[in-house]
């Protein structure tokens, strides 16, 4: 028996019937047994004596040594097509698709909420998940067989349909249709991750394929708790990413459906309400085989792939590691800041690193929780080669303070910029409503607070907050810096992105991911909170972010509370400011002043300079007196004699002063430096040139 | 005043910062250094009596245009120089792997007073002449031995002390005065009286209280800085160095701020060279000088705000008055 290879008998035999749309009681009539023999077969309860594998092979019209095998599925001539689903009864229609609407269809967007749900999802968590984007642009014979495989022929009288609505999804459909048309091009990306859990489960309830594929803002996290999101709305940014509101999928599973685990491919279409050949469909379609049970008939479903189709399909899996792989097709950036695919590759590289450089950090403490790669195809070929996504290339100081946490080379105080500085900021999490008092405050939950220096002038000054999976929730100006503070940046860890055990991580975690709106982008009042916790949850929630201000303040210095003495309304006039600035007016009259020099060595030594000045406003005409002297480090400067001066712009020379007439307001003159006159020898050293006003007889 | 040099020197910027610093061997914490205000702060760094303090550097050049240049063998110097003890030390630094250049320096405090310039010269080899000058970093760092905050703008002193019984002896001929201002020292003092006249000190520091409260308190406030403006700008001017040709340097230390904000109230429209020379004509000379008092009184009066201090007061004692009659 070659059993290991295949899978178990009752769900084989369970699928093949449903397929050959035989039932299981015709089945025990035709094999002369009862109907609950099979029944127990199909639950896995007992297996048929060879004899009536024979006779079974025999129905389904297959040799008896797949019935033994039982590697692949029978029948493979049933059609994939696509299932639109009917029109609502009541008459209601959807023009488009209410969830995607709450986000922009923008690559960053796509990049943070699916590469949030791969993380979410990790499978083993001793490895990171790896996730990898693909832009892969198809034109021509390409796009011909694509779309062949795709059974686009079937579908087009849909989006014709669909698009001609007068509302805003059609308009966009329409476009993009003709686009395709004109350009015969079309940009796919597809979104894999490995060490994922896959899309597991039944084909319609609860499960992570019905999740994805079937629901409506159903968030189904349940691997580990940590889960970033909660509302279920990250997987439709998938959809809203195509202009043609179409995915195909292609999932390795970490536990077995129907026996087997890989290339379950099911594809899935959002249109607005639409006619087609006078029958009226609601929205979404499916692509898959056609279901042959009695509760779900004609619904396409999910079905198990050969090797073949999801090459055709641009779904091929590299490797047998779990986890799911969404082909957008019809892939665009809808904020229109990245139109190249060049541009759409740096834009994802860019987005992966911002959203998730903290993931991608390991050290001892905790490994990396993700890889993230990008690559560009066209037409099959690589246009711009896998490029690893390096936190620390684009987030320096931010990840050297993670990974000095995770390796535990942090400090309390630094006594070098590059430093990590940490500290504890506690959170108080109050009691469930149903849950008993306690006294004080509630839980304490001791969030992790790291500071280091940076360069970065643009980003400097900030907490990025993080919980879950290292996942950024906010970033935050902490409130009364002390004036001068160095650049620093700073990460809070909260929940499980301590990395530490105890019950108040959950608590924690639970307690700030109920205090965040559906963008996850604040800890704040939501109805979550109110409705869920104890009094006083709002208040723990500002002390916490009060607390956060309070931790910086003390990370990096304790200047404020230094004062020196004497009373504040004495020292208040008695500041020197050194810039010099007056407070007057009257020194906005401003001086003459020399605005740049060209100077040159001659042989014999001298100096030839060409200097322009600059001229403040006057009524007068001015009489400056152009000087030349030899810089030194300390002492009195030698002046050094002009053997001549020349007028170039705007000025007369008499008598070595410059004469600039009124209302001049820029003037240049040359001059040459008289070699007897130097103290040193001109080329050693360093010439000085300033115009004063004209002393008359003082000299 | 701009310069010249006789040979290409470097156009890129070349910057510099103090990376860390230990004292006697342990690490000084980092809220000593400031970056943004390019100062270390040496004072009351744990210990009272501390030998040396060793500096460490990181600085950044213009490689590539270094390695374009015609420009040979490149040293990188870190120089700590004092003016009030005419200290110099210089520490060099070396390039390292990531592109940056490194090094240390160290600083005795018996060569220190108050606080040192910590500068970086960029010198390399041009027509075969070595050591040539090619670039500095724009902005000097200081090392204050005096405070314990590091911040670069200095403050005037402001120590409260009974003058008749208080440590410093030389006060107590004094005793009378409710303040005097001090400008011999490095930074300028002024110290008030806390034993003659009883509760001014307090009604100084004090931040509510009464309207005469208030009156007193900024009249005395505008009084005082009057006397510092005056006496700083007076000891300002004295013993200004000369160039050869007659013409004062600026004057370092707190002395430049006084000038550059005073000078423009005293000698409107003039380059602060022009003006500090005229004023050393007249005072060296002697004429003009006197002349020259007014326009220092009315400087100074405008730092302490007088003009706009008493129309305050006035209101305030006006509406006083009026209340009091109705």
């Amino acid at each position: 028996m070659s059993v290991e290879q295949g899978e178990a008998f009752g769900p084989w035999l369970g699928r093949q019937l449903r397929r050959a749309t035989i039932s299981q009681a015709e089945l025990a009539k035709r094999l002369g047994i009862t109907r609950a023999a099979v029944s127990a077969w199909i639950v896995g309860r007992a297996e048929p004596r060879d004899e009536h594998k024979r006779m079974i092979a025999e129905i389904l019209g297959i040799d008896p040594e797949a019935v033994t095998n039982r590697t692949s599925d029978v029948s493979t001539n049933l059609p994939l097509t696509w299932h639109h689903r009917p029109a609502h009864a009541d008459g209601g229609r959807e023009y488009g698709n209410a969830a995607a609407f709450a986000f922009n269809a923008d690559l960053s967007v796509l990049a943070r909420e699916a590469t949030q749900n791969s993380l979410d999802e990790r499978h083993d968590l001793t490895r990171p998940v790896q996730v990898h984007y693909t832009l892969h642009e198809i034109s021509g014979p390409h796009l011909d067989k694509f779309l062949d495989t795709l059974r686009w022929n079937e579908l087009r009288e849909h989006y014709d349909a669909a698009a001609g609505k007068n509302q805003k999804v059609s308009r966009s459909l329409k476009a993009a249709l003709e686009e395709l048309d004109r350009t015969r091009t079309t940009l796919l990306l597809r979104v894999d991750d490995y060490n994922a859990a896959g899309l597991t489960g039944p084909e319609y309830s609860d499960g992570r394929f019905a999740a994805v594929v079937r629901r409506q803002l159903d968030s189904h996290k349940e691997s580990s708790r940590r889960a970033g999101g909660s509302y279920g709305l990250g997987k439709v940014t998938l959809w809203a990413t195509s202009k043609f509101g179409l995915v195909m999928m292609n999932s390795t599973l970490s536990e077995p459906h129907e026996g087997r685990t890989e290339r379950r491919v099911i594809g899935r279409l959002d249109l607005p309400w639409r006619t087609v050949d006078d029958e009226a469909y609601a929205g979404p379609a499916w692509f898959g085989e056609p279901d042959t049970s009695l509760e779900h008939p004609k619904v396409s479903r999910s079905w198990w792939a050969d090797e073949e189709t999801v090459r055709d399909l641009h779904l091929e899996r590299p490797h047998s590691d779990a986890g799911t792989s969404f082909l957008i097709v019809g892939a665009y950036d809808a904020s229109g800041d990245a139109a190249s695919l060049q541009d759409m590759h740096e834009k994802l590289v860019r987005s992966l690193a911002d959203g998730f450089w903290a993931a991608m950090v390991g050290g001892q403490r905790a490994g990396a929780l993700l890889d993230a790669r990008v690559t560009t195809m066209r037409n099959g070929q690589v246009l711009v080669p896998e490029q690893r996504v390096d936190p620390y290339s684009r987030h320096p100081a931010l990840s050297r303070a993670l990974k000095a946490y995770l390796d535990n080379d942090t400090v309390p105080e630094r006594t070098s910029g590059d430093q990590v500085a940490q500290t504890d900021v506690p959170l108080f999490v109050t009691p469930l409503l149903n849950a008993p008092r306690v006294e004080g405050k509630g839980t304490e939950h001791r969030a992790v607070l790291l500071l280091t220096a940076t360069d970065d002038e643009e980003r400097k000054n900030r907490v990025v907050c993080m919980r879950g999976n290292r996942m950024t929730i906010m970033e935050r100006r902490p409130r009364e810096l002390p004036l001068g503070t160095d650049s620093f940046q700073a990460v809070l860890l909260a929940g499980h992105a301590t990395e530490n055990d105890g019950d108040d991580v959950q608590l924690a975690e639970d307690f700030l991911r109920a205090s965040e709106p559906p963008e996850h982008n604040k800890w704040d009042r939501t109805e979550e909170l109110t409705s869920l916790y104890r009094r006083g949850a709002l208040s723990r929630i500002d002390d916490f972010k009060e607390e956060i201000d309070r931790a910086v303040r003390e990370l990096v210095g304790r200047r404020e509370t230094v004062t020196r003495g004497g009373p504040a309304v004495l020292q208040e006039l008695l500041r020197l400011n050194s810039g010099g600035v007056s407070t007057g007016t009257r020194r906005a009259q401003g001086v003459p002043t020399v605005r740049s020099i060209n100077a040159r060595l001659d042989d014999t030594g001298a100096w030839h300079v060409d200097v322009d000045l600059k001229l403040p406003e006057a009524e007068d005409s001015w009489l400056l007196t152009p000087v030349a002297k030899f810089d030194v480090r300390s002492g009195g400067r030698p002046a050094v004699e002009w053997s001549l001066l020349t007028a170039a712009d705007n000025c007369q020379v008499e008598n070595g002063n410059l004469v600039i007439p009124a209302g001049t307001r820029s003037a240049s003159f040359a001059g040459v430096t008289d070699p007897a006159s130097h103290p040193v020898r001109g080329k050693l050293s360093r010439l000085l040139v300033d115009v004063q006003k004209a002393r008359g007889g003082a000299r | 005043m701009k310069a010249a040099f006789p040979y290409p020197t470097l156009f890129g910027d070349v910057s510099f910062e103090v990376t860390a610093v230990t004292v006697d061997g342990s690490p000084l914490p980092y809220t000593h250094v400031s970056k943004a205000e390019q100062t270390v702060a040496l004072h009351q760094t744990g210990r009272d009596k501390w030998d040396v303090a060793v500096l460490h550097i990181r600085a950044a050049l213009p490689e590539q245009e270094l390695a374009d240049g015609p420009w040979t063998d490149a040293v990188c110097l870190a120089v700590l120089t004092e003016k009030a003890t005419n200290a110099r030390t210089s520490g060099r630094l070396t390039r390292v792997q990531d592109g940056s250049w490194q090094g240390r320096i160290e600083l005795v405090r018996n060569n220190h007073l108050n606080r040192a310039s910590l500068s970086l010269t960029v010198a390399a080899t041009l027509d075969n002449l070595p050591g040539r000058v090619i670039g500095t970093a724009e902005r000097d760092w200081f090392v204050d031995l005096k405070v314990t905050t590091p911040v670069r703008q200095r403050e005037i002193e402001i120590v409260e002390i009974d003058f008749r019984e208080g440590d410093l002896e030389w006060l107590r001929p004094f005793k009378e005065a409710p303040w005097i201002v001090e400008t011999t020292g490095e930074i300028p003092t002024v110290y008030l009286n806390t034993s003659a006249v009883e509760g001014l000190v307090e009604v100084l520091h004090g931040k509510g209280g009464s309207a005469e409260e208030k009156l007193l308190r900024e009249m005395t406030s505008s009084q005082i800085a009057q006397d510092a403006w005056t006496a700083m700008f007076h000891t300002a001017i004295s013993d200004l160095d000369l160039d050869e040709d007659g013409t004062p340097q600026m004057p370092g230390g707190w002395r430049e701020p006084v000038l550059q904000m005073m000078l423009p109230d005293v000698l409107p429209g003039r380059q602060l060279t022009d003006a500090l020379f005229d004023i050393n004509e007249r005072r060296t000379k002697g004429f003009g000088w006197s002349e020259l008092q007014t326009s220092v009184q009315y400087a100074a009066g405008r730092r302490s705000q007088m003009t706009k201090k008493l129309a305050v007061a006035t209101r305030s004692v006006n509406s006083v008055a009026r209340g009091g009659s109705q």
